[in-house]
């Protein structure tokens, strides 16, 4: 047992494709405007630098699991930013109707 | 006897590990099991799969993989790690499926939006042309001067609800007149302050007077200007026109001002 998840973890191939793609999309959330405020981004960057770290000790396996889980926490962090400003922009159409209608209402 | 001793080790050491593996266990299979339910809910969501299909596949993939090695010995990391991924899908597919449905809304409301501004653009033409022989002489301070600050339109006291922020329907024509002429003359830029006489609480003023400018502001915007070329500044009784002493003074004070830019959109600085 000990043996083979030994070789297991050895034969683990270095995910550089994976922590392109991670910091890909933590770019792409800081792009749409997602800060330390948003959980999951801070969450997601946390979790990158611990994987390149692990990068450095070739603990392979360690890396990928933290890489696919800070991009999943990056694109979730990406999508609530998105979601928050399209409810903004609801609001504010909402508000700017309601106005409109006071002011018929008053003509 | 002695035979037993090191059997009563083995047993001990794995329960050991089974302990150890234990609170593993649960924790993974707690996370499988929460990962299972956030999926039942997207996956049953017509809205979420309609906007977010990839991520809903993405997230019963996952779950699945999280199924499969939780029936392996020792692979309770694998386990918690595939259902953490499958839970950030479906909250992914929520998301997005949120995201979806609030721009569509969006898009029924713009229209909606554009239809009242006709409207009410229409509306006010038709009560300007009506009422425009005696609102002549009701209109009482629509006056433009240049001064150091560039053109500034002042409007009066008047028109407002008295110690509120709202416009009265006499200040129509020269919101329209305002509107007008920054149609025409597409690259100009304005700034709104308001100001107030120095009766009543200072902070108060400072956010009446804001909130007056940000009212005729708002009509603008309602009536097509696009908000980028407005800003808006509350001064309360700072500025004053005329001494607070007498009530017309204060009256004076009491006033909106339009600050306008040159041709090339330049403001000048902001007191």
């Amino acid at each position: 047992m000990v043996v083979l998840s030994l070789t297991g973890c050895a034969s683990d191939p270095a995910p550089t494709e994976q922590l392109r793609l991670t910091e890909q999309a933590l770019a792409q959330a800081k792009a749409v405007g997602a800060d330390e405020q948003v959980a999951e981004l801070a969450m997601a960057e946390a979790k990158l630098l611990q994987a390149q770290s692990a990068m450095q000790r070739d603990a392979f396996k360690e890396a990928r699991v933290l890489a696919e889980q800070a991009e999943l926490d990056a694109r979730l962090a990406e999508a609530r930013v998105l979601t928050q400003k399209s409810q903004d922009q609801l609001n504010e159409l909402n508000n700017r109707i309601n106005r409109l209608r006071k002011q018929l209402g008053e003509l | 006897m002695n035979a037993r001793i090191p059997l009563l080790g083995g047993v001990l050491s794995a329960l050991l590990l089974s302990g150890c593996a234990g609170s593993q266990q649960q924790s993974s299979n707690e996370a499988l099991e929460a990962a299972r339910s956030s999926f039942q809910a997207v996956k049953e969501n017509s809205d979420v799969l309609r906007s977010a299909p990839k991520d809903v596949i993405r997230a019963g993939e996952s779950l699945a993989r999280a199924d499969r090695l939780s029936s392996y010995w020792g692979s309770t990391d694998d386990v918690s790690h595939y259902a953490y991924l499958s839970q950030r899908y479906s909250e992914i597919a929520g998301q997005n499926s949120a995201l979806n449905l609030n721009q569509e809304r969006a898009a029924k409301l713009e229209l909606e939006r554009q239809r009242l501004q006709l409207a009410l653009r229409e509306a006010k033409l038709l009560s300007v042309q009506e009422q425009s022989n005696w609102l002549e002489e009701q209109m009482v301070s629509l006056a433009t001067s240049e001064t150091e600050r560039g053109l500034v339109m002042t409007l009066g006291d008047v028109l407002f609800d008295a110690g509120q922020a709202n416009l009265k329907a006499s200040a129509n024509r020269t919101v329209l007149k305002l509107v007008q002429f920054l149609q025409l003359n597409p690259r100009r830029v304005v700034r709104i302050e308001g100001y107030t006489d120095s009766r009543g609480d200072k902070l108060e003023n400072l956010e009446l007077s804001r909130a007056r400018a940000q009212t005729v502001a708002d009509v603008l915007i309602d009536l097509g200007i696009d908000s980028k070329r407005i800003e808006v500044q509350g001064h309360g009784e700072s500025f004053p026109v005329a001494e607070n002493a007498s009530a017309m003074g204060r009256a004076q004070n009491r006033r909106v001002e339009i600050v306008f830019s040159d041709e090339q959109g330049r403001l000048g600085l902001a007191r």
